[in-house]
């Protein structure tokens, strides 16, 4: 099938992706994934801690565990979609980032993410495709950190990869 | 809607998404990584096109009160966040999308990314779970509160709300300036391509010149 041969423009798929979440902002709300991850995180923590996280009042405050929360199954959708094209376009197999510097910026570049997001309680996703177009004055505010963050992501970036 | 069929919808969405994401290579690290090292624009173009479509959509159902637009309040607490994130994206090399769809891909980077993020959100409700800081959405009042660096609640409604101007208005100005900001863009990726051009022509006429003029010494 040519759709798993070829590299799609992806401004037609952001097209696409776009016209398909005007439906779902109309059903459920907007496109985000920061907040399914942060609940799939308190069912991890659950799973691991039990009844001790309910010492942490961010779990019960402003996360209450729930496993039928929608947002977790947009990230699982995508992982699951992302499977589908990767195998079809025989495009899947095991990368494995091979020098240390690699796996420390990673992990730092993880955490740094994770915190951030929480921080900001929107991710880029609902920074870009929910608060900006809803004209949210909080998006203009995401944005502005968000490229001012990738600024200077970049310069280290560069400083790194200069040696 | 039921709490299943919201699940399911979600799920199907996200199916989709991943599969246009996986084929398309389009990553949000890239849009503006990519923008600022090394002055390729082919994602940033794709988010731009996106945020035009779901501006004029969102504007126009939220003029007629549809849709479910987010609801909690601004604060500068989104800046310094997205500030740390985009600092993180770049250094991960992906963003929230990219790194559950490059997992898809079979990427242990990517993975590695996103587990530290889920360490990373554990971490942060340690942190607020001492000092409750930013306000939750449930304690949101919509109103400013400076002492928590809040600016209350503001969206094109709100702003219908309180002008009396459709909130479509608003979408369409807004709509112009990203639109004029994909214009710089194209308007500076032709300039590149001219500059490419005329760089492959001066060295086309360079090697043409050499070429002859080695036969002409040899002929001599």
């Amino acid at each position: 099938m040519e759709f798993f041969r070829k590299t799609l423009d992806p401004t037609v798929a952001l097209v696409a992706i776009a016209v398909l979440e005007i439906f779902l902002f109309l059903l459920i709300g907007a496109w985000t994934v920061g907040g399914g991850e942060t609940m799939m995180t308190g069912l991890m923590a659950k799973a691991i801690l039990g009844d001790e996280l309910e010492r942490l009042p961010f779990w019960t405050l402003v996360f209450p565990v729930q496993v039928d929360y929608w947002k977790i199954y947009v990230s699982l959708g995508m992982l699951f979609g992302a499977i589908v094209g990767a195998v079809a376009s025989k495009e899947f197999y095991l990368r494995i980032p091979r020098r240390l510097s690699e796996w420390v910026l990673i992990t730092l570049g993880g955490l740094l993410m994770g915190i951030g997001i929480r921080i900001a309680f929107v991710c880029n996703v609902s920074t870009f495709f929910g608060l900006t177009p809803e004209m949210n004055l909080g998006g203009y505010l995401a944005i502005s950190g968000i490229v001012a963050g990738a600024w200077v992501g970049s310069l280290i970036y560069k400083r790194i990869l200069e040696g | 809607m039921s709490t299943v069929a919201e699940c399911v919808v979600a799920f199907i969405f996200g199916s989709v998404v991943g599969l246009l994401v996986q084929r398309s290579r389009f990553c949000n690290t890239a849009a503006l990584r990519d923008a600022i090292m090394f002055k390729s624009y082919r994602n940033t173009k794709a988010l731009l096109v996106a945020m035009m479509i779901l501006t004029m959509a969102f504007t126009t159902f939220m003029t007629l009160g549809a849709g479910h637009p987010l609801e909690f309040d601004v604060g500068f607490n989104q800046f310094i966040g997205l500030f740390l994130f985009g600092i993180g994206m770049v250094l991960a090399g992906a963003c929230t999308v990219s790194t559950w769809v490059k997992t898809g891909e079979g990427n242990l980077g990517a993975l590695w990314a996103l587990i530290f993020t889920f360490i990373g959100m554990f971490l942060f409700s340690v942190l607020w779970s001492w000092n409750y800081w930013p306000p939750a959405p449930a304690s949101m009042t919509g109103d400013p509160n400076l002492a928590a660096l809040q600016l209350g609640f503001a969206n094109a409604r709100t702003l219908q709300d309180k002008l009396g101007i459709p909130a479509l208005a608003f979408g369409l100005v807004q709509t112009a300036v990203l639109y004029s900001i994909y214009r710089a863009i194209r308007r500076r990726e032709l300039a590149q391509q001219a500059r490419h051009e005329r760089t492959a022509a001066e060295h086309r006429s360079d090697n043409a010149r050499d070429t002859a003029t080695i036969a002409a010494r040899k002929a001599a």
